[in-house]
């Protein structure tokens, strides 16, 4: 079991400049119609500044932004990242590099920063900003289009177990009902957990999310849920570690499924957790994939957090990843 | 503990069930040959176990999985085995995480290779550790491992002739090829690069192994029997690899295949594309429509599984003693009272009404008022008469007989009758019918045929909730879908607790934690469709639209077909897309296809009939039990199936149902000949 909340978390006011060590090399966010997104685009120093613009998203080319961007209609995410990263200049290992993650659709997210860390990035910053309310509230549509199909994230395909019998499924329940259930339904065998945001990103939140994961209850089966708050990759982390223990405590658990589908902050967590232990067990990421996501689903900037991951250390392809060992106390 | 977390029929899948739960709430059919009669599991002949989701497919191959077998056996392994005949080789296509096999940048044939030798590692890997587990202790494997271990390593392209030699180490090799075809699919994401050396050529460890295991005296004549379940979450490739397995079956195995009915994407195979041929190469075993098709037997199964719920852990209730408390489930529900002419069931509207005129009789009023002005209907063209023909057809106490009443008068109507004189004789058969051998009149056919319609006509006009409810209507909503009666209950019990009830342990569950629990069910059912996408809402659509159709004509003045949860339709003459969705809405399970069709009345043809799903009945107030079906034309086929068509529904519909409601301006003269069909032919359906 791991702690991961040794790591660096700080706020960041929406509403006055940042301090002055916060400028990068490399600034990567992802472009959609949502104005938190953008204010902190703009907001950000950085000497060079890039969107990414998922074909998901569906944007027109006359509507991309005039700023440096990058798009394409490769044939998975991992297809995207990698066309993305081939075309920046010079090495990214030695530069300082901040993601926005807010605007990303969450396998490109998990795919990026893996990435990073595959080609020796020891430390990167992300950002994640909080919206004061979701568009429509818990019947806000984050996601839409005819087909869903679950699978595997590219590169998160762990190396699984013929026995079944003690499958578990986490899965980060946000309010996309739909979701939850095809994921449930696509691991109907595995035992599952519902990881509930909380605390929320606002007080209402939480109840906007159990509402909506409540719907998802018969897909679900006799599911437990924890918790974990919303705007907390490395609680999440840590969470995900503690149930993994107490689950193997009982009884080992034969493969480990991970579905994080809350927020972007959640799913870094998620993303931590197999970085630096999916490799304790069978574990794969799994994602229910829609052909298209809505540009914007909320409304304002409530907060922003800066979280500082590192990524530990690697030798030739033979990983061995250590969490920092520093005991520094998080920033407020 | 909460109440609701001792409900017995929270866990409504076989996957949530432990090995032990499999076991215990193991429950066969009581007549025939029951599941396992069905299944043959000691035969060669491979088998493809389909059916709708929730129809006992998991739980059947668990039964049939080694995991049970020992626990069914405990103490008499592994003689039992050899009585069984067979070794359950049981998994899951999820567990594979077949759809990594594909994409990242590589050709199809590559993808192909790779996943055809995964299979071969994981099935062997799966049978040589229940081998493993088996014989591990007895002397004579121990003596003769080595030898075996050799003959397992020869079924590899490149005979290795210092492999291992004992089966824990041999089980590890294999595991370690696997690991390293799952470490490349992994980082062929990222790499976009495929190098896995193939190591065995196809079906040879999968069909050799079994040949291998004949060695020992324990496993000789056992078949190993792949048990491979939820085949839907295989490509059509796979599906294809699968098939050529059965096709290229051979030796001591065999293969009980389990998919949805929607989860078969071919049946070609990589022999020519050949499809394989049911009959000769396989047996096809439809699970849900066979307990559909023997109602009696379903009743008993269903009954029985609902005691084994019910039974708290210890030992196991033995037949008879499940028989006998499956009849006491009876007396656990609160079911519909038998009373004259349903008298107990409308006192609640007699007493709503007292002192004032029903809504029906108002309804007659109004339309008999309006016509007078216009079309002016013999014998009731002006007020007086009208309210002499309204007490005429009064009878109080039975509001059901008033309807009745009103039904045989608008059928009057419709036909241009004088309506004075339609409700002297109308009245006069109402008391006749009140004599005993009244069923036999025209009246008593109107009656028999009818009074379940006229009563949800009688409680929908009064805002009086429908009654679903009894455990015989839950067992027919299920479908031959055995979870669909667990989840009903699951949701009557929540209701019963929330209701301050004991439910299944006090008195009878009340009508109303019923009509809530079951209310519920069909919305999770009705919902659950959507997790099929776009395609699923589409369906929820015409599933809305047929409904809706049936609803009309059964809330109708004059329905033209008695209990109307069904339709048949020529679908050879429909469109593409319209047909298409018929099949699909099948293969979901929201509609249930009737196998002997339905004779068209006109030209003798046999149409293709379509019951709706019983369990979405309360959704729109329809009927569960089948009696009329409803003839739909093309052009109908299309406004509800086909998403090019579906603007002229309401225009279609309302011209369908012009012909059943007063005045009766456009009556079709199909209407008319289907309404004389139903008063004079005592049965025309099925």
């Amino acid at each position: 079991m791991i702690d991961y909340t040794i790591f660096y978390k700080t706020p960041l006011d929406p509403k006055s400049d940042w301090p002055k060590d916060h400028e990068w090399d490399l600034f990567i966010s992802a472009f959609n119609s949502s104005k938190r997104v953008h204010d902190v685009f703009n907001q950000a120093r950085s000497k060079e500044k890039h969107w990414l613009i998922f074909p998901e998203y569906k944007y027109k080319t006359c509507e991309y932004p005039p700023q440096r961007h990058f798009a394409t209609n490769a044939d998975s995410e991992a297809d995207f990242i990698l066309q993305f990263l081939s075309q920046i200049n010079g090495q990214i290992n030695n530069r300082r590099i901040c993601i926005d993650l807010t605007g990303f659709i969450r396998p490109y997210q998990m795919v990026l920063t893996k990435i990073l860390a595959e080609k020796g990035v020891k430390q990167f910053d992300a950002l994640y900003s909080e919206p004061t309310v979701y568009a429509q509230r818990e019947k806000t549509h984050f996601s839409s289009g005819s087909k869903c199909a679950v699978r595997q994230v590219a590169g998160f395909e762990g190396s699984h177990s013929t026995d079944t019998s003690n499958d578990l499924l986490i899965i980060g329940a946000g309010y996309d009902i739909e979701l939850i259930s095809q994921v449930a339904h696509h691991k109907e065998g595995a035992k599952k957990v519902q990881l509930l945001g909380l605390p929320s990103l606002r007080a209402d939140m939480y109840q906007e999310n159990v509402l909506q994961a409540d719907g998802a209850q018969e897909s679900l089966g006799p599911a437990n849920t924890f918790f974990s708050p919303a705007n907390d990759p490395f609680v999440t982390a840590s969470v995900l570690s503690k149930i993994a223990a107490e689950y193997e405590k009982r009884v080992p658990i034969t493969n480990l499924y991970l579905s994080p589908l809350a927020s972007k902050a959640q799913v870094l967590g998620f993303w931590l957790f197999y970085h630096f232990e999916g490799n304790e067990r069978p574990t794969s990421i799994l994602f229910p994939f829609k052909p298209e996501y809505s540009r914007e689903t909320s409304k304002g900037i409530a907060r922003i957090w800066k979280y500082t991951i590192e990524t530990g250390s690697r030798s030739s392809n033979n990983y061995s990843r250590s969490v920092p060992s520093r005991g520094v106390a998080r920033k407020p | 503990m909460h109440p609701l977390s001792k409900n017995p029929f929270n866990l409504t899948k076989a996957n949530d069930y432990s090995d032990a739960q499999i076991n215990d709430y193991w429950v066969d059919m009581p007549y025939g040959t029951g599941f396992l009669g069905m299944l043959k599991p000691s035969s060669p002949m491979p088998t493809l176990i389909l059916g709708g989701k929730g129809s006992g497919k998991t739980h059947l191959m668990r039964y049939c999985s080694y995991e049970i077998q020992k626990l069914r056996h405990a103490g008499r392994l592994p003689l039992a085995i050899k009585s069984d005949g067979y070794i359950g080789i049981y998994t899951r296509c999820e567990g594979l995480n077949a759809n990594r096999f594909s994409g990242k940048g590589q050709s199809i044939d590559a993808w192909r290779c790779v996943f055809e030798y995964y299979m071969e590692l994981f099935l062997s890997d799966l049978l040589l550790a229940h081998v493993k587990d088996l014989l591990g202790s007895s002397p004579e494997f121990k003596r003769r491992e080595s030898a075996f271990c050799r003959s397992v390593l020869k079924l590899f392209d490149e005979d290795d002739s210092e492999g291992p030699t004992k089966l824990d180490s041999l089980i590890n090799s294999l595991r370690s090829l696997r690991r390293d075809i799952d470490e490349k699919v992994n980082n062929c994401a990222i790499t976009r690069r495929l190098q896995v050396k193939v190591r065995a050529t196809r079906s040879r460890l999968i069909f050799g192994i079994p040949k291998a295991i004949q060695m020992f005296s324990d496993l000789h004549g056992v078949q190993v029997l792949y048990l491979i379940d939820e085949l839907e979450n295989f490509s059509e490739d796979q599906q294809k690899y699968l098939f050529t397995l059965v096709r290229e079956r051979s030796g001591p195995s065999s293969m009980k295949i389990g998919a949805r009915l929607y989860g078969i994407k071919t049946y070609s195979t990589f022999s020519g594309d050949e499809e394989i041929k049911e009959g000769s190469e396989y047996e096809k075993l439809l699970l849900d429509e066979h307990l559909r098709s023997n109602p009696r037997g379903y009743n008993a199964f269903a009954r029985r599984l609902i005691v084994s719920k019910l039974a708290e852990s210890g030992p196991r209730d033995d037949d008879k003693a499940l028989a006998i408390k499956a009849d006491d489930i009876d007396q656990m529900l609160e079911g519909r009272k038998d009373s004259r002419f349903y008298e107990a069931e409308t006192q609640q509207f007699v007493m709503k009404y007292e002192g004032r005129e029903p809504p029906h009789f108002q309804k007659l009023r109004s339309k008999l008022s309006s016509a007078a002005k216009a079309s002016r209907p013999p014998g009731a063209q002006n007020a007086g008469e009208i309210s002499k023909i309204i007490d005429m057809l009064r009878v109080p106490g039975f509001p059901l007989l008033e309807k009745v009443n009103l039904m045989l008068l608008y059928k009057a109507w419709s036909e241009g009758a004088n309506l004075a004189k339609s409700a002297h004789s109308i009245a006069g058969m109402c008391a006749e019918f009140q004599q005993p051998r009244g069923l036999q009149s025209i009246y008593g056919v109107t009656y028999g045929h009818f009074a379940q319609d006229l009563l949800a006509q009688l409680f929908r006009e009064s805002d009086l909730p429908q009654r679903y409810c009894g455990i015989d209507s839950f067992i027919h909503m299920s479908m031959g879908l055995p979870r669909l009666l667990l989840i009903i209950l699951k949701h009557v019990y929540n209701w019963a607790i929330f209701n301050n009830e004991q439910p299944f342990s006090g008195p009878a569950i009340s009508a109303e934690s019923q009509r809530k629990g079951v209310w519920e069910a069909a919305l999770w059912f009705f919902d659950d469709a959507k997790s099929k996408g776009e395609e699923g809402a589409f369906l929820q659509d015409c599933l809305k639209r047929l409904a809706e159709l049936f609803r009309e004509v059964r809330f109708a003045d004059k329905p033209v077909e008695c209990s109307l949860c069904s339709f048949s339709a020529n679908t050879s003459k429909i469109s593409a897309k319209a047909k298409e969705n018929v099949e699909l809405a099948e293969k979901y399970s929201l509609l249930i296809r009737v196998q002997r069709g339905q004779r068209d009345r006109n030209s003798m043809r046999v149409d293709a009939k379509y019951q709706i799903n019983s369990l979405l009945a309360p959704l729109w107030d329809l009927p569960i039990y089948r009696r009329g079906a409803l003839p739909i034309d093309t052009e109908l086929m299309g406004a509800i199936f086909d998403p090019d068509m579906v603007q002229t529904f309401d225009k279609l519909v309302a011209s369908r149902i012009a012909g059943m409601n007063a005045p009766f301006h456009q009556k079709a003269s199909k209407e008319k000949s289907a309404q004389q069909d139903l008063f004079y032919v005592v049965d025309t359906h099925d």
